[in-house]
Parts: C-alpha cells; sequence; structure tokens
C-alpha cells in the first residue's frame, strides 16, 4: 500500500513539472516600471535541467544560465550585458509560468512579475 | 527633504562611485592599451570557462576597463591587462539612494508618490515666493542660535533657489509623467516612435568560420559612424551580434544612443541607430532628463543641481523650525 503511495506521489509531481520545450512568449513589468518588457524564451529540458536562450525578441536572445526544475517551480538566469535577471517561476498551468524576476546591476536591483505563455 | 538629499548624491553618482572604489577604477595611463582581444585573453586566463558578456570601454585614460561576465563585473588595467577586482551584482549604498529618489526604494506606489511630490513642490514655491514677495527678506542675521537666523535662512535662500528649484521640480514633473508627456509631445509634433532599419542580412552558421574579433566589430562600427568613440561592446553570444555602442561628442543631449548590430560571421553592419535620427519627443525628454540631472552642461551645472537639491532639506529643516517657533518669530 505505502509502495502504491509513493508511485502516485512521484507520477503526480513527475506530472506537475510539465514539459517546458519550446516557445514561451509574455512580457515582465519591473515594479514602479512604466511599460511591460516583451520575452521570448526557447527552453529546452532535460530532466530537471533546464537549458536554452531567451531576450526581448526572437533575433536578440541570450543564454539561459543554471536552468533548474523542481517539480512545478522552474529557475534559471540570463545575463544581458551589465543586467542579471534572475526567474523564479510556476508552472500553473500547462501552458503557463509565472513568477518573479529579481533583477541586478551593478548598483541596483530590483523586482518585476512575470508571465509567460507557450506558443502552440 | 529626501528627494533633495537624495538628489545632491545622484548628481555625481559616477565620481562618487570611483570615490568609493578608488582600487578597482583607476589605471596610470602608459603609451598604449590592449586590444580587447588582448584584455579578453587576460580575463579569460583568471575566469576560466566563464564567457565574456561584454567590454565597457574606459571614457579616459586613467580609468580601468571593465569587463562584464555573468558572475560580476570584472575591472582591468587597460594597459597592462592586471586583474584589479571583481564587483558582484547587487544593490550598493548608491543604488539605493537612486532607487530612493525615482520610487522611494519601493514599486509602484512610491513611483507615484514621487511624481506627485514633484507636483506638490510647484505648489510650494509658488507659495513660498508669495510669502517671501512682502518683507523681500535677502540677508541672514544673527548666530544660527538666534531665533531669527532660521526666518532669515529660508527667506535668502528660498530666494535664490527659487529658479533653480522651478526647473528641477518642472522636469522632475515631465519624467515623472513621462508617457503621458510622450503622448502629448507626439500629438503636438504628429511624429511617432521610430523603428531600427535593418541595413544588412544575417549569415547562417557556417562549420569552420571564423568568427570576427571584438575589435574587428568596433572598427567596422567606427566605420559606420564617423567621429564617434565606442563605449561599449556586447558579444555576440548575448545577444546573437556584436552589438557596438557609441558616443558622440557633437551631441550633448542623446550622444551615447548610437549603436551599429554587426554579424560575427560575415562583419556585415546588420542595423545602426544613430541619435540624430531621434524623434521629437524623444530628443524633448532627453533635453529634460539632461536639465534635471545636471548633464546639460557637464561638471558646472551637475554642481548647480547638487547645491539646488541641497536647498531642499535646508528649506525643509528651517521651514519645520519656523514652524515650531511660529510664535516667538512674530514677536521678534
Amino acid at each position: 500500500m505505502r509502495k502504491l503511495f509513493a508511485i502516485v506521489v512521484l507520477l503526480t509531481v513527475s506530472a506537475s513539472a510539465g514539459d517546458l520545450n519550446g516557445k514561451w512568449s509574455g512580457t515582465f513589468k519591473v515594479d514602479g516600471g512604466d511599460h511591460d518588457i516583451p520575452q521570448i524564451f526557447i527552453l529546452r529540458q532535460s530532466g530537471n535541467l533546464l537549458t536554452g536562450s531567451g531576450g526581448p525578441d526572437a533575433q536578440e536572445q541570450y543564454p539561459v544560465e543554471n536552468g533548474r526544475v523542481d517539480g512545478d517551480r522552474v529557475k534559471f538566469e540570463v545575463t544581458t550585458g551589465e543586467w542579471k535577471f534572475a526567474y523564479d517561476l510556476r508552472q500553473t498551468e500547462p501552458d503557463v509560468l509565472k513568477g518573479n524576476l529579481e533583477l541586478k546591476s551593478i548598483n541596483n536591483s530590483r523586482t518585476a512579475t512575470v508571465a509567460l505563455s507557450k506558443s502552440k | 527633504m529626501l528627494l533633495g538629499t537624495t538628489g545632491s548624491i545622484i548628481a555625481f553618482e559616477p565620481e562618487l562611485d570611483r570615490l568609493l572604489h578608488p582600487h578597482l577604477s583607476y589605471a596610470s595611463p602608459e603609451s598604449e592599451a590592449l586590444s580587447l582581444g588582448q584584455i579578453s585573453d587576460a580575463v579569460s586566463r583568471r575566469f576560466v570557462g566563464e564567457p565574456i558578456v561584454a567590454f565597457l570601454l574606459p571614457s579616459s585614460p586613467d580609468f580601468s576597463a571593465q569587463v562584464v561576465l555573468p558572475s560580476g563585473i570584472v575591472y582591468v588595467n587597460q594597459y597592462t591587462g592586471e586583474i584589479l577586482g571583481v564587483r558582484t551584482r547587487g544593490q550598493t549604498f548608491l543604488g539605493f539612494a537612486r532607487a530612493l529618489h525615482v520610487r522611494l526604494a519601493t514599486g509602484d506606489v512610491g513611483k507615484d508618490i514621487l511624481k506627485w511630490s514633484a507636483v506638490a513642490m510647484l505648489f510650494s514655491l509658488a507659495s513660498g515666493l508669495y510669502l517671501w514677495w512682502p518683507l523681500q527678506r535677502v540677508r541672514i542675521r544673527g548666530g544660527w542660535r538666534h531665533r531669527r537666523f532660521w526666518f532669515d535662512l529660508h527667506h535668502a535662500l528660498g530666494i535664490f533657489s527659487l529658479f533653480p528649484l522651478l526647473v528641477l521640480a518642472v522636469t522632475g514633473t515631465i519624467i515623472g509623467f513621462e508617457d503621458q508627456a510622450t503622448r502629448l509631445i507626439n500629438k503636438l509634433s504628429g511624429s511617432a516612435m521610430l523603428t531600427i532599419p535593418q541595413t544588412g542580412a544575417r549569415t547562417e552558421p557556417t562549420r569552420g568560420a571564423i568568427p570576427i574579433t571584438p575589435d574587428e566589430a568596433v572598427a567596422i562600427a567606427r566605420a559606420e559612424m564617423p567621429g564617434t568613440t565606442p563605449y561599449r561592446v556586447q558579444m555576440p553570444r548575448f545577444g546573437g551580434l556584436y552589438r557596438v555602442s557609441l558616443r558622440s561628442s557633437q551631441d550633448k543631449l542623446m550622444g551615447d544612443r548610437n549603436s551599429v548590430a554587426v554579424d560575427p560571421r560575415s562583419g556585415t553592419v546588420i542595423s545602426s541607430v544613430r541619435s540624430g535620427d531621434s524623434s521629437i519627443a524623444q530628443r524633448i525628454l532627453a533635453a529634460n532628463e539632461a536639465i534635471h540631472t545636471g548633464n546639460v552642461f557637464a561638471t558646472p551645472s551637475r554642481i548647480l543641481v547638487c547645491l539646488t537639491s541641497i536647498t531642499l532639506p535646508l528649506q525643509a529643516f528651517s521651514g519645520l523650525l519656523m514652524w515650531l517657533r511660529r510664535n516667538k518669530i512674530l514677536l521678534d
């Protein structure tokens, strides 16, 4: 009975992780900022590891660094010039990632909210 | 009080940053500076495996070069290649002062409070002039312990700083309502935001093809925009193209808004953005910001902005003392 319960729990956890492979688009808005900034990510998931690229459009893409998937939690970083973008997202639906973003430069640290959806 | 104190600090933010980190910021000038390739080699030897995100080129012969890595910013002696140190990203005192000044170090609420504070300051200046006018006091009498001193100080400082404070309040209000200001200027001038023209086609990666070096990308960008000085080079791994930012000394307002995107495989210029092509709204808003920060006339105007900002906390303090001692001053 315990084994069956463990299998059910494992299946539930792996199901919530979802398939992140593919193109994701959306926006982020910095707290205190005026605009929604567009984002496009091409993500590749291999188990718990997440790689790929992201940026403001399909042409300007930056490598995804330190990508990690734990359950429905998706964390990764992108460095664009002086800024480091650290994403901490949750897969709230199979095709939706929502969460927070911390932006850090040499003197500043800001937070933003992010919403991405998977392109069909 | 907060706006004035933080404004006086960030008026000299780059200088203060160098003052706080002198060992990282400076390099003794020698006959010839290293190429970006040589600086890149020096950094790669020390930070093995870390890709270079961008180069920030020194704006003065006695400044160090900066190399941006994912883990932080490396400061390099531009003549010897010596690694002077690394700074990690994150909030610092200067960053916090700026965050306080632009959004009370919070989000939307702080920004809204500040932009309406700028509007309130316009009314405060008008009421101050109205109250000053009957006495027209410009001299300060007595020592600081004397009750009359703060009354005179408030009046004298107020009238001498009235015009520069008015300029800061107006320009600060426009910055606070920048979206609305942009729409208004675009409507009045009939202009719209410009799109970046694509002048060349990107080449597809070819096996065995040798990409151009950052030094070659800079040379291509300089040839594309003669008379400008490069100050930043973004590497193609981080964005797909070399993106070289260049400064034009001819354009005081938007001179640092030139950029050239170069294909790393063919060396073709993919797009170029020139500050001279900016829309009317962009130029007006850039001029407004340059006036507010004091960058419009370089150091003299920054000193003026700094001194004017300092009068704000002094005016707030002397005004508070006057209010607390209002009965005594009336009897004086």
